[in-house]
C-alpha cells in the first residue's frame, strides 16, 4: 500500500531531511511514526501525499509511483489519500456540511449522494448535530473530528494524520485514535505521526521511529522502551 | 464501518453519474461566484464601473465613425463622374452610349441631360439668359452623370471607372473631383486607424484589469484553494468560479458600457438634429442597435475571460498545500 524505498530528501539549502528511508505498510495495517520535531515526519507525510517530491529513491502509493508522477495527476493520487492535520485546515467560511462534503463536490458525486455520505461520516465522529457549524463555533477537538470526517468522507484507502491529538487533551485524544482504530478495522490503511509516546505506548501498533532523517527502528514499542526513546529523544 | 471502507477500495462515481452532475456543478459554481462578488460590494461595483467606461470609450468611437460613415452616404454623389459627349454625337448614339454604359458592373446610375437641357439650366442658373439667346447655336455638349456602385466609389476604383469610360469613342471628356474624394478616404482611413488604436489600448487595459481584480481574489482565497489542492482538487475545478467571476465583471461591464453609450448618443442627440437642420439636413444620430449592443457585452465577456484565465493559469498552479 505505502512502499518507501531508500528514499532521500534534501531541501534547497542542502538540508537532508530524509536519508536512505526504507520500509513498507502493508493494506490494512496501522501504524506509528515518530521522533522528535525535525526528525523527519512531516517531510515523509508531505512525500506521501505529493506536497514534496524525493530527491532520490522511490515511493509507492496505491500501486503508484510518486517519485516520476505528473502534475495533472497529482489530485487524482491526493483522493485515495485521507489527510488529518493538528491545524485541521478547514474552510473558515464554510459550515461543517460543506467542509466534510468538499472532496465529494470536487469529485462530482450526486447531491443526494453527497447528503447521505457526509451524514455517515459526521455520525461517525459524533457530530451530527453540528451539521450548520462554523468551524470558529466548534472546540478544538470537534474541528479534529470534521477534519477526520472530511478525509474519510470519500472511503480513501488510506489515511495519514500528522500529530492528530497535538491540541487535544489526553481524553479526547483517545478517543480521536479509537476513531481511527474503527477505520482501520474496516481495512483503511492508518499511519499516524505523533511525538506522544505515552500514546504509543499505550497502543501497541508497528511504530516506525526516525531521527535525524534517519529511520532508526521499527517495530512494536512497549511502556518502557517509549519511555527509553523519549529520554533518548528529549534529554 | 464496513460499508464506508469497502475493504479499502476507494468507491467512484460512475462516469456517467459524473457527466450528468456536471451541469449543475458548473451552475453552482457560476452562481456561487456571482454570490462571491455580492459579498465585496465595494470591490465588485468599482471593477465594474472601470470595465464599463473602458468598454464605452471604444463603443463611442465606433458610435462616431458609424455616424460618420451614415454622413459620407449622403455625398455619395461626390464620387459621380461627368461625361462630356462630343458635339457631334447624336441623341441616338447618346442613348445607345448610356445602354452600354449601363451595362459596367462599377456603373449604379446613369443620368442623361441633353445639350438642350444643358443649355436651359446654363440660362437659369448664371444669368446670362437674354445674352445666350444671341448665340447662332448650342455650345454645351450632352452630358452623362454616371454613379459608380458602393464597390467602386473609393478613389481608386472610380479612378480606373473613369478611364475606361473615357475611351468611349462618344465622350470627348470625362471629370472626376478625385483630390476631394482621396482627401475624405484618407481622413476616414486616418479616424478608423485611431479608433482601432485606442480600442485596442482600452481592450489591453480591459484584460489587465479583470486579470489583476482575479489574481487579488486567488491570494486572498490563498489558505482555501490550498485546502482544495490537498483533498483533491484539479486546476480547472478551483479555476472554475474564478472564470465565472470573469464573465460575470464581463456581462456587467457590458451591460454598463451599453447603458452608458445609450445615454451619450441621446444626450448628444438633440444637439446634432438642431444643427444638421441649420443645414437643411435630415441626419439623426444612430446610437446602438440591439445586435450592437448584445455584440459589446459578449466582446466583454471575451475580454474578461481572457483576463482572468491568464490570472488563473499564473497563480492557482503556483499555490500548494502545505501541512503545516
Amino acid at each position: 500500500m505505502i512502499n518507501f524505498n531508500k528514499v532521500n530528501k534534501t531541501y534547497p539549502g542542502g538540508f537532508l531531511a530524509l536519508k536512505q528511508v526504507s520500509f513498507s505498510l502493508e493494506s490494512g495495517e496501522m501504524a506509528f511514526l515518530t521522533g522528535h520535531s525535525g526528525a523527519g515526519k512531516s517531510t515523509l507525510l508531505k512525500l506521501i501525499s505529493l506536497m514534496e517530491k524525493p530527491s532520490s529513491g522511490s515511493i509507492q502509493v496505491n500501486h503508484t509511483e510518486l517519485s516520476d508522477i505528473q502534475y495533472k495527476q497529482v489530485p487524482y493520487v491526493r483522493r485515495g489519500i485521507g489527510m488529518i492535520f493538528q491545524s485541521h485546515n478547514l474552510l473558515k467560511d464554510r459550515t461543517v456540511f460543506d467542509n466534510v462534503a468538499l472532496p465529494l463536490i470536487i469529485e462530482g458525486v450526486s447531491h443526494s449522494e453527497i447528503k447521505k455520505r457526509v451524514a455517515t461520516a459526521l455520525d461517525k465522529v459524533h457530530l451530527s448535530a453540528k451539521l450548520k457549524c462554523y468551524p470558529h463555533m466548534l472546540s478544538g477537538g470537534e474541528q479534529q473530528r470534521v477534519g477526520i470526517a472530511r478525509a474519510i468522507v470519500n472511503k480513501p484507502p488510506i489515511l495519514l494524520a500528522d500529530e492528530p491529538t497535538g491540541n487535544l487533551d489526553p481524553k479526547l485524544s483517545l478517543d480521536i485514535i479509537s476513531l481511527f482504530e474503527e477505520f482501520n478495522a474496516a481495512g483503511v490503511t492508518v499511519l499516524i505521526a505523533t511525538h506522544d509516546l505515552g500514546l504509543i505506548a499505550r497502543m501497541k501498533y508497528r511504530t516506525l521511529t526516525l531521527k535525524e532523517g534517519t529511520m532508526i527502528n521499527d517495530g512494536i514499542v512497549d511502556g518502557l522502551q517509549a519511555q527509553g526513546r523519549y529520554d533518548e529523544q528529549y534529554s | 464501518m464496513s460499508n464506508i471502507h469497502s475493504s479499502g477500495l476507494k468507491a467512484r462515481s460512475s462516469l456517467l453519474a459524473r457527466l450528468l452532475t456536471l451541469p449543475i456543478r458548473h451552475f453552482q459554481q457560476a452562481v456561487g461566484s456571482l454570490g462571491n462578488l455580492w459579498r465585496t460590494p465595494f470591490t465588485t461595483v468599482m471593477t465594474i464601473f472601470v470595465l464599463g467606461i473602458s468598454l464605452a470609450l471604444p463603443a463611442t468611437l465606433h458610435l462616431f465613425v458609424k455616424n460618420a460613415e451614415q454622413v459620407s452616404e449622403q455625398w455619395d454623389s461626390a464620387s459621380q463622374i461627368t461625361l462630356f459627349l462630343k458635339l457631334s454625337t447624336s441623341e441616338k448614339s447618346a442613348q445607345n452610349l448610356i445602354k452600354r454604359i449601363s451595362l459596367y458592373n462599377d456603373v449604379a446610375e446613369v443620368r442623361y441631360i441633353s445639350a438642350k437641357q444643358a443649355l436651359k439650366e446654363f440660362k437659369i442658373l448664371s444669368g446670362f439668359g437674354q445674352s445666350l439667346e444671341y448665340l447662332d447655336k448650342n455650345p454645351l455638349p450632352a452630358t452623362l452623370l454616371v454613379t459608380p456602385t458602393q464597390r467602386a466609389s473609393q478613389a481608386q476604383a472610380a479612378n480606373a471607372l473613369l478611364a475606361k469610360l473615357s475611351k468611349e469613342r462618344e465622350v470627348e471628356q470625362g471629370k472626376l473631383d478625385l483630390e476631394w474624394l482621396t482627401r475624405l478616404e484618407a481622413m476616414a482611413r486616418l479616424i478608423e486607424d485611431i479608433v482601432l488604436g485606442v480600442a485596442l489600448l482600452l481592450c489591453l487595459s480591459v484584460v489587465l484589469i479583470v486579470g489583476n481584480t482575479i489574481r487579488l481574489a486567488i491570494l486572498n482565497e490563498r489558505d482555501a484553494i490550498a485546502i482544495m489542492k490537498l483533498v483533491g482538487a484539479t486546476d480547472s475545478f478551483i479555476q472554475r468560479p474564478f472564470l465565472y467571476s470573469g464573465i460575470w465583471y464581463g456581462i456587467f461591464g457590458g451591460i454598463l458600457s451599453c447603458i452608458a453609450v445609450t445615454l451619450l448618443a441621446w444626450y448628444l442627440g438633440y444637439a446634432i438634429s438642431d444643427l444638421s437642420e441649420l443645414y437643411q439636413s435630415n441626419f439623426q444620430l444612430q446610437g446602438l442597435s440591439g445586435s450592437e449592443a448584445l455584440m459589446l457585452i459578449g466582446f466583454a465577456v471575451v475580454l474578461a475571460l481572457v483576463g482572468s484565465y491568464i490570472s488563473v493559469s499564473q497563480h492557482i498552479k503556483a499555490i500548494e498545500p502545505n501541512a503545516d
